[in-house]
């Protein structure tokens, strides 16, 4: 294996969930990207550093790596070190940076807010925390929540104008991208480049990943070409097994995480109809108004208790210390 | 003693004159002889109680032991330190267990002094005798300390200060907060609680929590974080049993890590119970010159319903014996130390072991003073032998493109040392009184992964191979604050990769274990 992951290119991303063979947000649009490129890479799966920013990465021969947070990312990295380039000289045109600014921004912001905040915290618990032992992983949850909070600059008293925000920039960009990909598959010159990639990686994952209960899944369901490129990419590159131009050699079996090959039945005209959408309904913003009224008179409640027992405490520390008093009194008299 | 016969001069009349001047005198020669006779009699009173004490066995019982002083202390507490004096028989018996009795208040120490006495029972009861206990409190139970200690885990100094509160609940408890800084990019801040006698346990028992850091970038690309709680269960003078818990996380900012440490690099949780066995029958732990000792430790990880858990077996031996040759004050010292990791579950054989629990070999620690398991072959730079891994090659502007990239050490599964020590006396009487003494020694070390069915390939001809080793001599110069080892090594074996050096190295240690 060792022998192996040195002579050809690995991507080291995190782990195969929801029929994808990575679930995470980040790591989707380099492996769009290399499969795009034709280069045959290996996968290996980091399992234990969830909160890791040089996740994914790309290692080859044996010195080489390209990490996610140098020089731009992963594949401007590629692109950089002449590795991997599927873009010669369209990344710089002033339409592809808007694009590429709208993804990397608006779409990555609603997708942070999706996972950590907007959901349940089911999907990101399973991709980033189901290989953790408990402990660490529900401190490592809360700790990232918070982390997205403070990068969204979502506070209590702005939540609710913030996510309102989000969907919408999020429904701007979805707009905009949908109306300039229009019937074709990609953006450019009929063939895929790295936009394509950070495109799909993000429709992949909110198609996949998130729960049919998702906002942002629903809004994205009503761009029919967006979810057919998606599903297009699924059918040509990932379900066809052991394809030539992508070896998984088996790691997300031997890893012993899941990955189940999706077999989509939608047809490249039908669109949507094989994608469920179940939005959750507005009474929401009330119930946060009485879960804040509970919350605050459970803390009253909490606080009042805990004082009651202190004081009983220290009443019948008081009296225990006077009993030992006499005790002590008494036998002095007798042997004194 | 009754005095036997009379003296003849005694028997003369006295005059008249005589018997009015000497009326007097005979008085006060009477009060003196009487007094004198009483002392006398006293004196052989108690020479008879000494030598009954000394031959025969004077049966005493004891009615009555009473504590006091102890204001916050639970009698509860005290009564279990003395209970060998309930117990005793005779004289002999109860002086023996006083003594004791004393010395195990003294150890708990949250008593500035310790007084027992023995008073006479009632007078009803003859034969029986009042144990009276006597502690002193401290005023005030916080003290703090500030030094510098040697570190048996991570064999190398630091700098602790640490504040402890004495007997807080009057349970003997000890409470301490510390921080510690060490040599080796090392930081800790922990806080425990030593609990002399905690419900039924045969032992004390220690409650430890601790947060630490660790910096290995420079070795092997990785810096280690720990948050954990350790239970101490059982110990005592041969055995010692403690459970740990800890989070720990792998991280490298330098991002310049090898491929194995990259796959380690995240969170794993250690739920491990460690035994250890020593027995040190030694002269003296810093220079021994006859006896033996052996240290056996078992550390078993994974203990836990939670099958995530790092999973591994870690054992390590350590065995010494010193002989003495009788001139010179020379003693032959050899130690051999073996040191094996494995992980255990499904899939074991071709899991890699966690990277922390690695042995490491290397450093200037003398292997006669430092006992327990395989730590270094003198020489060697610190984790500066074994296998290694090359780092990644970053492309910067200043470096050529030729530059080598660097290595990371990863330690072994497998290690090996061994050593023989001759130390001796120098021949000037200045130096011997100072206790500056010489040593010629040879030392053998090997490091080898077993893991990732790296044990298939491990061959009793590539275990030779792996050997490195180095002799050399050196001046031992103990101080009173540390003691300093100035020692010529020459390598004899080493590997490309390790970073074995000959020439004079200095080595410092504690003045005392």
């Amino acid at each position: 294996m060792d022998e192996q992951e040195g002579k050809m290119l690995t991507l080291v991303a995190r782990k195969a969930c929801f029929g994808l063979p990575t679930a995470c947000p980040s790591c989707l649009p380099v492996y769009v990207f290399l499969k795009f490129t034709g280069i045959p890479f290996l996968f290996n799966y980091n399992l234990a550093y969830p909160d890791s920013v040089q996740i994914p990465y790309v290692e080859t021969g044996e010195c080489y790596v390209a990490y996610n947070n140098e020089n731009g990312g992963v594949i401007d990295t590629l692109k950089q070190d002449g590795i991997a380039d599927l873009d010669s000289g369209l990344d710089a045109i002033p339409e592809w940076i808007s694009m590429k600014a709208m993804i990397t921004s608006w779409l990555a912001d609603a997708v942070m807010y999706e996972l950590w905040m907007g959901s349940d915290g089911t999907s990101a618990r399973k991709i980033y925390y189901s290989d953790l032992p408990w402990p660490i992983s529900k401190f490592l949850y809360y700790k990232q929540v918070t982390i997205a909070k403070q990068l969204l600059g979502i506070t209590k008293e702005n939540a609710d104008q913030r996510e309102k925000e989000i969907y919408r920039k999020a429904t701007k960009a979805y707009e905009a991208l949908s109306a300039r990909l229009g019937e074709d598959l990609y953006f450019f010159e009929s063939r895929p480049t790295s936009l394509d990639a950070l495109l799909l990686g993000h429709v992949l994952f909110t198609l996949h990943a998130l729960p049919e209960t998702s906002d942002l899944r629903s809004k994205l369901l009503s761009h029919t070409n967006l979810v057919k490129s998606a599903d297009c990419f699924m059918s040509n590159y990932v379900n066809t097994s052991n394809s030539t131009s992508g070896l998984q050699s088996g790691d997300p079996l031997s890893s012993g995480s899941e990955f189940q090959s999706y077999q989509s039945t939608s047809k490249f005209g039908g669109g949507s109809s094989n994608w469920r959408s179940n939005p959750r309904s507005k009474p929401k913003r009330e119930k946060t108004e009485e879960e804040k009224t509970f919350r605050r008179r459970a803390k009253y409640f909490l606080v009042t208790q805990l004082a009651a027992v202190l004081i009983f405490l220290s009443l019948i520390g008081g009296s225990e210390n006077v009993d030992m008093e006499l005790d002590n009194d008494d036998d002095g008299s007798i042997y004194g | 003693m009754s005095r036997s016969g009379e003296d003849p001069d005694h028997n003369q009349t006295p005059t008249s004159d005589d018997i009015v001047d000497d009326g007097d005198d005979y008085e006060e020669e009477e009060e003196e002889v009487s007094e004198e006779s009483e002392l006398r009699e006293q004196k052989a009173r108690m020479e008879h109680l000494f030598h009954r004490i000394s031959n025969d066995t004077v049966p005493l019982r004891v009615h009555d032991v009473l504590i006091k002083g102890n204001i916050k202390t639970k009698e509860a507490l005290i009564e279990a330190e003395i209970q060998s004096l309930r117990e005793a028989s005779s004289v002999q018996e109860l002086l023996k267990a006083a003594s004791i009795a004393n010395a195990r208040l003294q150890r708990l120490d949250i008593f500035e002094s310790v007084n027992i006495t023995l008073d006479s029972g009632p007078a009803e009861l003859p034969g029986t005798t009042n144990v009276i206990v006597e502690v002193v409190e401290y005023k005030n139970p916080l003290s703090g300390d500030i030094g510098v200690f040697s570190r048996p885990e991570a064999r190398t100094w630091s700098l602790e200060g640490a504040l402890k509160l004495k007997n807080l609940f009057g349970y003997g408890d000890l409470w301490d907060g510390s921080l510690v800084y060490g040599w080796e990019q090392m930081s800790e801040v922990s806080a425990g609680v030593y609990l002399p006698r905690f419900r039924g346990f045969p032992t004390p028992v220690t409650i430890r929590a601790s947060l630490s850091s660790q910096d290995w970038l420079k070795f092997s690309s990785f810096k280690e974080k720990l948050a954990g709680v350790s239970l101490g269960l059982l110990s005592t003078k041969n055995h010692d049993l403690a459970y740990n818990l800890s989070w720990r996380t792998l991280t490298d900012p330098s991002q310049r890590a090898s491929r194995p440490v990259r796959r380690q690099l995240g969170h794993n949780l250690n739920s491990a119970l460690k035994y250890t066995y020593k027995i040190d029958k030694r002269n003296s732990p810093l220079r021994p010159t006859k006896g033996y000792a052996f240290v056996s430790t078992t550390q078993i990880g994974g203990l836990s319903p939670d099958s995530r858990c790092l999973r591994f077996l870690r054992q390590e031996l350590d065995l010494r014996c010193a002989f003495p040759l009788g001139f010179y004050n020379a003693a032959l010292n050899f130690g051999v130390g073996v040191g094996v990791l494995f992980p255990w579950g499904s899939g074991f054989r071709s899991k890699p072991s966690s990277l922390l629990d690695r042995f490491y070999l290397g450093g200037n620690f003398s292997p006669v003073c430092t006992l327990g398991g395989p730590t270094s072959v003198l020489g060697f730079k610190t984790r500066g032998l074994g296998p290694t891994e090359l780092r990644r090659k970053v492309n910067d502007d200043s470096e050529s493109s030729d530059s080598h990239p660097g290595t990371d050490f990863l330690g072994g599964d497998l290690a090996v040392t061994a050593f023989a020590d001759l130390s001796f006396d120098l021949p000037l009487r200045v130096l011997r009184e100072a206790g500056i003494h010489g040593h010629i020694f040879a030392s053998a070390g090997s490091l080898n992964k077993l893991s990732e069915n790296e044990y298939r390939n491990l061959s009793y001809q590539k275990f030779r191979e792996s050997l490195r080793s180095s002799i050399g001599c050196g001046v031992i110069i103990p101080t009173k604050l540390f003691r300093m080892e100035v020692n010529y090594c020459h390598i004899v074996s080493q590997q490309a990769t390790d970073q074995g050096k000959t020439g004079v190295q200095f080595s410092f240690s504690p003045p005392s274990t």
